[in-house]
């Protein structure tokens, strides 16, 4: 294995985006293409990816080394130098490791979701684009490649949020989601300009970055650090640009799981980690970034209470846990944070495949009280569901239990007691939306027959191999109060996180704090939802239920006052001033031609007029010169 | 005396000119033009130009006026049939503003000439004989020259007027 | 007493007031006969200067001008008539078929 295997991570995926797309239309356009070869090569080529990423860890954690490859130079303009280079060291290995994996497994989740849609080639090839983006995003060595990956997972989200284009409301929701993306995004490239300049001549490697940090005015580089931020805030939905999550899950269920669960969301996390060089420098930006993960959090787990759609909760739930993710890196603890994007991947993803599983069994329906009354028997799905809501309500000995407390203990340890509080409060909402979400579709009693419904191989055994991951994944960073050796955290020493050092007793209080928070949370929605009446469903309504009322707000404040302007510029500017002008002044010259032509009206004794005038003034002329 | 004569003269030379352009009938017109012509005769007789004096009398004033009064009425026209003169006035003024440098940078430039008595005096300066010598001495080329030119007017003339009945219709009413 | 500026005078009058019929009058009568009143001025002139200056040859020329608006007239005449022919009218402002604006 050595280094020229970086590339093919990303080639395997993207060669099977364009093989697959030739297939696609040779499929419509001549002869039908079975479904199984679509499948075959869909879900070989992350496969792929997985061994060689898997090769390379296991090559890099015996020899400690790190793999750099260039594949061609770019650009290189007077002192602008961007080179198409790779860069495989211990983060971009951990994310691309579960990244291909999870990815793998959804694929295969897809074949059987898929079946039957006459999209289903190009919904394999948009995937796997979407696969090679990110892996492009992962892998990068300087911002502008990764610039790269980052629009192109925007725009492969876009593609397959609104696979089913023949309703118009998913192709608005798509359109959303990549013009909020899109505002991120151009606070990205801003933040990466101010970069340029603030570092004056280097070549925009992340090693060189790193290097010359320290060289450039803390200012420019405080105000680099928030306009990167900015574009987190678009790709990670947090607010403000938090709005076009929930309308995400117009598409597929498949694409809610890999990419607005697990991958394209965490970008923004791991963009934070690759810079952290950057964000320990300006501690101001950091808090900033801290505070607006844990009101993202809050709000979301707020709005999910109400909620009555299915996917709708697991997104805000997921808004909500990025949220977390951005306190910890905020404040400093990359690994942290990054070890709960690692365990958030596994739970989340397999809570929306669960909630796919659902929907299709009982035919795209998809209100939670609607499914209540008309439950089907799903044994494998009700348990994994269990032990995901278990994983992310934070109990003990599952995985999320792990990541979320490192968080809490970080928050409380730097002394933002103010975070600390609004986390532990969003721990007991979000216990208690995501059980209110598993006692109405699985406990609450229903008067309906319940039936059992078979669902296919491809959807159970991904589930389950998930279910493992979240039970089993959080020790992998097992805290040294627990016993362990935190192997997540050593694998991540680059990054220079901070690390929990407080008393013993004072963590165990924090745990049992957490504990409890998450205990009353469930007992709450024991007490509410585990008996509901399902035939009298709750309406979104009230001011949570409207989610704030922020989409109106948006709406009217962006949206009509564009749609106004842009109305007023047609109309006014472009038709009275700047077409009246042009106009104006063609009709001003033809005018004064005619008004001149007049002058040529064969009147003699007009003529004689004029010739007796022009003589006149030589006389006038001749006058005054002459001095008489 | 003679400044008498001269003052005389001048004011009905002018009043006639005035008298052309302020009337509407052409009649008028003509008759202000013969009283000035005259005068100016008059004027010339003055300046020891007597053979100018006859001409002016018998070609001007009797041939051409004569022959003016007669088209005006051969053609018989109506009052109503005049062209109507909205802004006469107007244009008569405009008329004498551009005029007035004209005169003054004549009248400036010859007032500024030596003085010289202008009286009539005893020669034959201006009598048909040292006319004719003259003529006939130095400007011989000029009057054969002439005397063809009034042959070509009398042709010319002979021929427009005359009614050729294919070429009016031709031309259209 | 009368000088070379008096009757100058009134030679550079009876110019004007010609020039000032051919701008004011629409007739074409009254526009002939101001030509011939700018003529006459102008003779005036010339033998004025022939007397001042004891020279025949203002005066020949004179001669010769009255011959030339001898022609004139007949021709001109002639000209009159046939306008009147064609248009039964002594507007000189009706004669506009060689504009450019509009056409009469």
């Amino acid at each position: 294995m050595s280094t020229s295997m970086l590339v093919w991570i990303i080639l395997s995926p993207l060669l099977g985006s364009i093989v697959l797309g030739g297939l696609y239309f040779y499929h419509i356009k001549k002869q039908e293409v079975n479904e199984r070869t679509f499948a075959l090569i869909g879900c070989v080529t992350p496969l792929i990816s997985f061994i060689i990423t898997l090769c390379l860890f296991l090559k890099m954690s015996d020899e400690k080394i790190i793999f750099k490859q260039h594949l061609f130079t770019w650009l290189n303009i007077d002192k602008l130098n961007i080179d198409m280079a790779l860069l495989g060291d211990n983060l971009a290995i951990f994310m691309s490791m579960f990244v291909t994996f999870v990815g793998w497994l959804i694929h295969i989740y897809a074949i059987g979701y898929m079946t039957g849609d006459k999209g289903f080639g190009k919904f394999f090839a948009y995937f796997n684009l979407f696969l090679a983006s990110m892996l492009i995003l992962v892998l990068a060595d300087n911002p502008i490649i990764l610039f790269i990956g980052w629009e192109g997972v925007g725009v492969c989200s876009y593609l397959l949020i609104k696979f089913y284009y023949g309703n118009k409301e998913n192709v608005i929701a798509a359109n959303k989601a990549f013009i909020a993306n899109r505002v991120g995004d151009f606070g990205f490239l801003l933040g990466v300009v101010t970069l340029f300049f603030a570092l004056g001549e280097v070549d925009l490697s992340f090693g060189t970055i790193e290097t010359n940090v320290s060289n450039a005015s803390s200012g420019l580089l405080a105000l680099a650090g928030f306009l990167l931020f900015v574009g987190a805030m678009g790709k990670s939905a947090q607010v403000p640009l938090y709005v076009w999550l929930p309308d995400a899950m117009a598409g597929p269920t498949p694409i809610s799981a890999l990419i607005h669960a697990a991958t394209m969301v965490t970008a923004g996390v791991y963009m934070v980690a690759r810079f952290h060089f950057l964000y320990s420098g300006t501690e101001e930006i950091g808090l900033f970034i801290a505070y607006i993960g844990a009101f993202s959090a809050l709000l979301a787990a707020v709005i999910a209470t109400r909620q009555t759609d299915i996917k709708k909760i697991l997104a805000y739930s997921t808004m909500s846990q990025l949220g977390y993710m951005f306190i910890a890196v905020g404040l400093g603890f990359y690994s942290a944070g990054l070890f709960h994007v690692f365990t958030h991947a596994f739970f989340k993803a397999m809570l929306f495949m669960g909630a796919g599983g659902i929907i299709i069994a009982l035919h795209h329906e998809q209100n939670i009280f609607k499914i209540a009354q008309h439950r089907a028997q799903l044994p494998i799905i009700k348990f994994t569901f269990l032990i995901g809501v278990i994983a992310i309500s934070g109990i003990p000995f599952f995985s999320g239990f792990f990541s979320k407390d490192a968080i809490l203990a970080a928050a409380f340890q730097e002394g933002e007691y103010l975070i600390w509080a609004i986390a532990m409060g969003t721990a007991f909402l979000t216990a208690f939306y995501m059980f209110r979400m598993y006692f109405i579709v699985f406990v609450a009693p229903t008067k309906h027959k319940v039936q059992y419904v078979y669902t296919s191989m491809t959807i159970t055994i991904p589930l389950i191999l998930l279910a493992i991951g979240a039970v089993f994944a959080g020790y992998l960073n097992l805290a040294p109060i627990f016993g362990g050796e935190a192997q997540v955290d050593q694998w991540l020493a680059q990054l220079n996180s901070k690390t929990i050092h407080m008393s013993h007793a004072v963590e165990w209080i924090l745990i049992i704090l957490s504990v409890a928070v998450a205990a009353a949370g469930i007992f709450v929605a024991y007490k509410k939802y585990a008996k509901f009446d399902v035939e009298k469903p709750e309406e979104e309504v009230g001011l949570i239920g409207n989610k704030f009322y922020v989409d109106e707000i948006y709406h009217a404040v962006f949206v009509e006052t564009s749609k106004k302007l842009s109305v007023w510029i047609d109309k006014v500017l472009d038709d009275k001033i700047i077409d009246a002008f042009i106009m104006n002044s063609s009709r001003g010259f033809v005018n004064l031609g005619k008004k001149v032509s007049m002058m040529q009206n064969a009147n003699v004794r007009f003529y004689a007029i004029f010739m007796l005038v022009g003589m006149t003034c030589v006389f006038i002329y001749l006058i005054s010169t002459l001095g008489l | 005396m003679v400044d008498f004569i001269f003052i005389g003269l001048s004011i009905m030379a002018i009043a006639g000119a005035i008298a052309m352009i302020i009337y509407k009938n052409p009649m008028y017109s003509a008759l202000g033009v013969l009283i000035s012509m005259l005068s100016v005769a008059g004027m010339f007789a003055l300046l020891n130009a007597t053979f100018l004096f006859l001409v002016q009398i018998i070609v001007y004033a009797g041939a051409i006026m004569t022959l003016i009064l007669f088209i005006l009425m051969f053609l018989n026209i109506n009052d109503e049939d005049l062209p109507a003169e909205p802004k006469k006035f107007k244009l008569i003024a405009l008329g004498a503003a551009v005029m007035i440098p004209l005169n003054v940078l004549i009248l400036s430039a010859v007032s500024k000439l030596p003085e010289k008595d202008l009286s009539i005096t005893e020669t034959d300066f201006g009598d048909i004989k040292p006319i004719g010598i003259e003529l006939f001495d130095n400007w011989l080329v000029a009057f054969e020259l002439i005397s063809i030119l009034l042959l070509i007017a009398l042709l010319g003339s002979v021929v427009l007027a005359k009614k050729r009945k294919s070429k009016i219709k031709k031309q259209g009413e | 007493m009368i000088s070379l500026t008096s009757y100058a005078f009134v030679s550079m009058m009876l110019f004007s007031i010609g020039v000032i019929g051919v701008i004011a009058r629409r007739n074409i009568f009254v526009i002939y006969m101001s030509i011939e009143m700018m003529l006459n001025g102008v003779n005036l002139f010339l033998v004025t200067f022939a007397r001042y200056h004891f020279n025949m040859d203002p005066q020949i020329v004179s001669i010769m001008v009255i011959a030339i608006a001898a022609a004139e007239a007949a021709v001109f005449l002639s000209v009159i008539i046939l306008l009147y022919r064609s248009r039964k009218s002594l507007d000189t402002d009706i004669f506009t078929i060689l504009s450019q604006g509009e056409k009469s």
